[in-house]
């Protein structure tokens, strides 16, 4: 009994794409064990799967800005709660007054590993409660109170590097480089606060081997309002479609999860998760009486968070004088804070707004960073059209997005929402251990099926912390939509909407409509349909 | 009780349920602990879902086989009770095969016929028995086995730990009935 109750048992796992996994440990205190984050680096090499050595660098993610916590080069690498630059951190996080329970943060992990003359640089995002640090330490505050009983005390990170997928890069010797310069961007754009986001919190120790890793971070972080949703029309729409009248709807309920993201590896993980509650129709928009020039409309949540960090590595021999090799760099952009329940609203963009700013490529931000315009990235996943025929105006759809109301009153219907926002609460308790797993997950879901549970009861109280595991986190999301009502749709309207999810790029869910009067947005020469037709629905 | 002609092939049975169930427990209680602990580990050694599934799925299998094995050789040996412990087999084996190609509402069915011929099975290993103290653990694994079902369903996952600390004393008197019934098969004869 007493065993049960001290052996740590997983409460909940995540995958982090391709190449990790956290997995938190609920359990009693272990002697000489403390409560914390633990960094594990496997090296993956055809079917072997091996404990390696690298430099794991970690980061916790604040308010404002990232905290340099802890590195090591080794195939582990324990971070206690109550480290120093942790606490730093956490302490930014309390400080804001809100209850732990209504948003979750994380630890950002840089993996690097280096073999010969070839490099790996992984990064990780892992999320995490500043509320479950609270429990562990013993400290109960009035922002704990809202917690659920059960807290994790330890969280065991696998990274693992899989050099059979992954591109690596080359380590190459350099000069020896003085400082590094900051960003020189740092201001006040479209309303944007655009700073350095490196905090100044207490530096973790360096490291010194025969050989030592210098990492560098520079950290751009940017506050203000950040785009949901948007739709964007042409100069051609406003001279072809007037009268027509239009509404952008959203419905935004429960857990939003804020994935980050980098250009080599995609999708990181959730770097931030808050509760909010986002639900209005705009106004509806006449065009040629309030819409008279080319710019979009957009739904914004205020006081966002964000930032672009740009980790680079470079290693330093000392024999007589320093050598140094420039290891690699990779990019990240990760969505800091979003205050929960946070205040919206909507507004136009004629070219001073984010929807210009991040997609449109009035300044150069993305290419800058990330080397290409974003709406470039990003992939239209819906099409629809109003299109004048012989036989009279007739509304074709693609892939199903369009409901009809009445003989002029349609509605297009983003697709894909669930998975463009990561609403999904399976999030938690999916895809982690392949076949085998999906027999518990499949078991599970029918709630019913104990006795194959039980007859693995063989491995003891293992299947049940799998169990317990699937139990759906209490909190899920109610399922939310965004969707482009028309009005006023008669003979003579030319209209192509585009559906895009340009969430990709800056990890910033953000999907939008592209009106045309004459093609799809980008021009395609064929548009493909899902069930490879289209329909003819009004 | 049994005839002597069993007595060494049942002491397999015995002796290998101690071992698969042993090892199973060793490894869940290292991994679960080490895992938390910064030292490295081979991967197979982490106590992650992934991990807890696998093992799940080999010991289910092993011990799939070493019922089978009862069965077939307490049948050799004219007891026709050992094809309750086959019949429990081949009903888990299409269970999970149903699983595996998604047909849960059959597969669940069937499971569920499974758990009543596993309690049978408990049953022939108590008639079996060489020892009052064996057919004494055997008997409470038996009576732990048949309540699980019952609070389960009553209490929904909100009985879990209670459930898990059942699954672990069934375990615990099953390995022991077996330990005292390989002792006295192996030594004593």
């Amino acid at each position: 009994m007493l065993i049960v109750y001290a052996v740590p048992s997983p409460i909940s796992s995540v995958r982090i794409g391709g190449f990790g996994e956290a997995d938190y440990y609920a359990s009693q205190p272990i002697p000489n064990v403390s409560p914390g984050l633990l960094v594990r680096v496997f090296l993956i090499n055809g079917s072997s799967v091996k404990p390696v050595n690298a430099f794991i660098d970690v980061y916790a993610n604040a308010p404002s800005g990232i905290v340099h916590v802890a590195m090591g080069y080794s195939s582990t690498l324990i971070v206690p709660f109550n480290s120093t630059n942790w606490l730093y951190a956490l302490g930014k996080w309390a400080s804001l007054g809100i209850p732990f329970s209504g948003y979750n943060t994380s630890m950002l992990v840089f993996i690097t590993y280096m073999h010969g003359n070839e490099s790996w640089i992984v990064p990780l995002l892992i999320p995490y409660n500043v509320g479950w640090v609270y429990r562990a330490l013993g400290k109960s505050t009035p922002l704990t109170a809202t917690l659920s009983a059960a807290t994790p005390r330890y969280i065991v990170v696998n990274a693992y590097i899989n050099v059979n997928e992954l591109r690596p890069s080359r380590v190459v010797p350099v000069r020896l480089n003085g400082t590094v310069t900051d960003p020189q961007v740092f201001g006040t754009y479209n309303g944007y606060t655009v700073y350095n986001c490196s905090l100044s919190g207490p530096q973790p120790p360096n490291i010194y081997t025969s050989y030592v890793f210098q990492p560098t971070s520079t950290c751009l972080g940017f506050n203000g309002s950040l785009p949901i949703a948007w739709v964007t029309w042409s100069n051609g729409v406003i001279q072809s479609d007037q009268g027509l009248q239009f509404e952008l709807n959203i419905y935004f309920s429960g857990t939003i999860n804020w994935d980050a993201m980098s250009t080599d590896y995609g999708d990181l993980g959730t770097s931030y998760s808050a509760n909010e509650n986002w639900i209005l129709s705009s106004p509806t928009y006449t065009i040629g009486s309030q819409i008279t020039q080319p710019g979009s409309v957009y739904w914004y949540y205020e006081n966002a968070t964000w930032a672009i960090v740009n980790y680079e590595v470079y290693e330093v021999w000392y024999v007589d004088a320093p050598i140094m090799y420039y290891v690699g760099i990779t990019t990240v952009s990760e969505v800091l804070y979003v205050p929960p329940n946070d205040a919206y609203g909507n507004a136009y963009d004629y070219g001073n707004g984010p929807i210009s700013m991040f997609y449109n490529g009035s300044i150069t931000l993305s290419e800058q960073y990330f080397g290409y315009p974003a709406l470039n990235a990003s992939t239209v996943f819906d099409y629809a059209a109003f299109e004048y025929t012989p036989y009279g105006e007739e509304l074709w759809e693609c892939n199903g997005p369009v409901n009809t109301y009445t003989g002029t009153y349609y509605t297009i219907t983003l697709g894909g929402v669930n998975t463009a926002y990561s609403l999904s609460a399976a999030e938690i308790g999916t895809e982690l251990g392949g076949l085998a797993f999906d027999i518990a997950v499949d078991l599970a879901t029918e709630g019913k099926a104990t006795p194959l549970i039980e007859f693995l009861s063989n491995v003891g109280s293992a299947i049940f912390d799998i169990a317990g595991l699937l139990i759906p986190p209490s909190t899920s999301t109610t399922v939310t939509s965004t969707y482009l009502e028309f009005f006023n749709v008669n003979t003579g309207t030319k209209l192509y909407i585009s559906v895009i999810n340009a969430s990709a790029v800056y990890g910033l869910p953000t999907l939008g409509f592209i009106l045309n009067a004459t093609n799809y947005y980008g021009g395609p020469a064929s548009v493909t349909c899902k069930y490879n037709q289209w329909v003819q629905i009004g | 009780m049994a005839s002597p002609m069993n007595v060494k092939s049942l002491f397999w049975f015995y002796f290998g349920f101690v071992f698969v169930n042993f090892a199973s427990s060793l490894w869940l209680l290292l991994s679960s602990v080490l895992t938390v602990m910064p030292m490295p580990l081979p991967y197979w050694l982490l106590y992650t879902p992934g991990n807890i599934a696998t093992a799940g799925i080999i010991v289910t299998a092993l011990m799939l086989a070493l019922y089978a094995y009862l069965g077939v050789a307490l049948v050799l040996n004219k007891l026709n009770r050992g094809f309750i412990p086959i019949t429990m087999v081949i009903a888990f084996t299409i269970g999970i095969a149903l699983l595996l190609v998604r047909q849960a509402i059959p597969a669940l069915a069937i499971l569920v016929i499974a758990y009543v011929i596993l309690i049978g099975t408990y049953a022939v290993l108590i008639s079996v028995t060489t020892s009052r103290a064996s057919k004494a653990l055997w008997g409470v694994a038996t009576i732990i086995l048949a309540l699980i079902p019952p609070i389960l369903i009553g209490g929904g996952l909100t009985v879990i730990n209670y459930i898990r600390y059942m699954a672990l004393v069934e375990q615990a008197t099953a390995i022991m009935a077996s330990a005292v019934e390989a002792w006295r098969l192996g030594v004593e004869q």
